[in-house]
């Protein structure tokens, strides 16, 4: 049985039993975190390549619709990243992404984790989710100061779905 | 690009006009010559693609990948290449240092590689790492070393083959080096400090803006813990990126010597030390002026800013 958390994400009483983070993240992005943090190294690069291969996969469709897009190219990246923001029924966030072909690896897999993740997600969860699942994703021996930009997508994502929400206060 | 079997028979022309029935060892093929190459001090510290495309099966040769991007290698690599992390495998994970004779000799022992191994280096980012792993080999001593004019972008841009398929080569029995030479290759702080008393050439091959000092760290990368911004007092500012094209290679012989000999001043007996933020900028430079310029005594102040910029009551100029 699942039940819904104040933020929206939603977690089954067995995770809410045995984890006391779970309510920090929607259900999709803890999935991922299970399966990640459970593999041996090897096994956890391999899945993140697969991940960064599919990245290409959460671009936007063409002739879609966004209700936001935020595409620039910030310092503390290597290349361009464009977010683009689309509001379902129920008040659900779905994202695509572009990523310039500068961008790392593990940002790539990164996209394609919280993608998958965080889409289906509401607003207030995509602002509430900490960034302290990246380590137990990526591994410790991936953590490095120059794989910082891994964190990156997460907080472009927080910024717009920030920038729709205030639009939204805005028009209301 | 001159054909391997018609370099083959120049070679065997040129070299054998006699005995043109020797067989050599592929091992012993000098590299075909890149026109661009015999201008330089050491033409045989580089190779091109088009070299290393027609080599990939020398069994006397082994390619060693080194990225900035912890999974490029991973998602695709030279046939043959190896991986080595400049993290994982070259420094120390306790001491901020670099792996010791054990270290070092336990990382080609592990790829197979031997003291007659010729090792081609390459790597992303116009070849920082794949400089900065070559540096760490010069410390022990293995000058069959070669680094891949270009790197992994122009590989790629040139569609030649990539793989997943990660190399086992049976372990190698490569002795341990009598000693790492940081003397030659490397500078410390202390030594710096004396250099830069001495007002001996240094310099300093980070961005214009961590040069003067107006940000402490290089565009589109992360703040890495420096706390004083600026330059060490009496370094020249050459970024790296002056000796490379667009496509990673390096430049010419007459364009280095410009940039180098004419405009910094540096003479072919002098002391000069390069440095940059944590010695893998600097690392390009220093290959670029030892190996492609023939300075004698080149040093990579590894430390670099990150340890000059923390290091309490060093002097720091400032242009911004």
């Amino acid at each position: 049985m699942m039940e819904v958390g104040r933020n929206g994400a939603t977690w089954s009483a067995l995770q809410l039993k045995n984890h006391s983070n779970y309510f920090m993240y929607p259900e999709p992005l803890n999935d991922l975190i299970d399966l990640f943090e459970h593999l041996p190294e090897q096994e956890r690069r391999e899945n993140l390549v697969v991940m960064a291969d599919n990245a290409k996969r959460h671009e936007p469709a063409e002739g879609a619709i966004f209700d936001l897009e935020d595409v620039r190219k910030d310092e503390e990246c290597t290349d361009t990243v464009g977010i683009y923001l689309r509001i379902d029924e129920g008040d659900k966030l779905y994202f695509s992404v572009t990523l310039g072909p500068m961008v790392q690896t593990l940002t790539k897999a990164m996209t394609s984790i919280l993608c998958r993740g965080l889409n289906g997600s509401k607003p207030q969860a995509i602002l509430d989710v900490p960034a302290d699942f990246v380590p137990r994703i990526i591994g410790a021996e991936l953590v490095r100061l120059r794989s910082q930009t891994v964190y990156y997508v997460l907080s472009r994502m927080k910024t717009a779905t920030k920038m729709y929400l205030d639009r939204r206060r805005a028009l209301a | 690009m001159m054909g391997l079997q018609h370099y083959l028979h120049s070679l065997e022309s040129c070299l054998f006009p006699v005995a043109k029935h020797v067989i050599l060892p592929t091992s012993l093929f000098l590299s075909p010559m890149n026109p661009k190459f015999s201008a330089y001090s050491q033409p045989d510290s580089l190779v091109d693609t088009d070299w290393l495309a027609a080599n990939l099966n020398d069994p006397n040769v082994r390619i060693v990948e080194s990225n900035e991007d912890l999974l490029l290698y991973d998602t695709g690599h030279i046939p043959g290449a190896v991986h080595i992390d400049w993290r994982r495998d070259l420094n120390d994970e306790t001491v901020r240092d670099y792996v010791g004779i054990e270290g070092f000799t336990a990382i080609c022992r592990r790829h197979g590689i031997t003291p007659e191994t010729t090792i081609i280096f390459y790597g992303d980012k116009s070849n920082w790492w794949a400089c900065y792993a070559f540096w760490v080999f010069q410390l022990f001593g293995h000058s069959k070393a070669k680094m891949l004019d270009g790197g992994r972008s122009k590989w790629v841009a040139e569609n030649k083959p990539l793989t997943r398929e990660t190399p086992k080569f049976s372990p190698s029995e490569y002795p341990s080096p009598a000693l790492r030479n940081d003397a030659e290759h490397r500078a410390y702080q202390s030594q710096t400090l004396e250099h830069m008393t001495a007002k001996r050439p240094m310099v300093d091959v980070r961005s214009p803006k961590e040069f003067s000092g107006e940000t402490t760290h290089m565009p589109e990368y992360p703040q890495e813990g420096v706390l004083r911004g600026g330059h060490i007092p009496g370094a020249k500012s050459c970024p790296w990126a002056t000796a490379a094209n667009t496509d990673g290679t390096f430049k010419t012989a007459e364009e280095l010597r410009q940039i180098y000999t004419v405009n910094l001043g540096f003479q072919q007996d002098d002391d000069i030390i390069a440095y940059c933020r944590i010695g893998e900028r600097s690392s390009h430079t220093w290959f670029v002026l030892k190996y492609l310029l023939g300075y004698q005594k080149v040093r990579n102040y590894d430390g670099s800013w990150t340890e000059w910029g923390n290091m309490v009551r060093t002097p720091v100029e400032k242009s911004f």
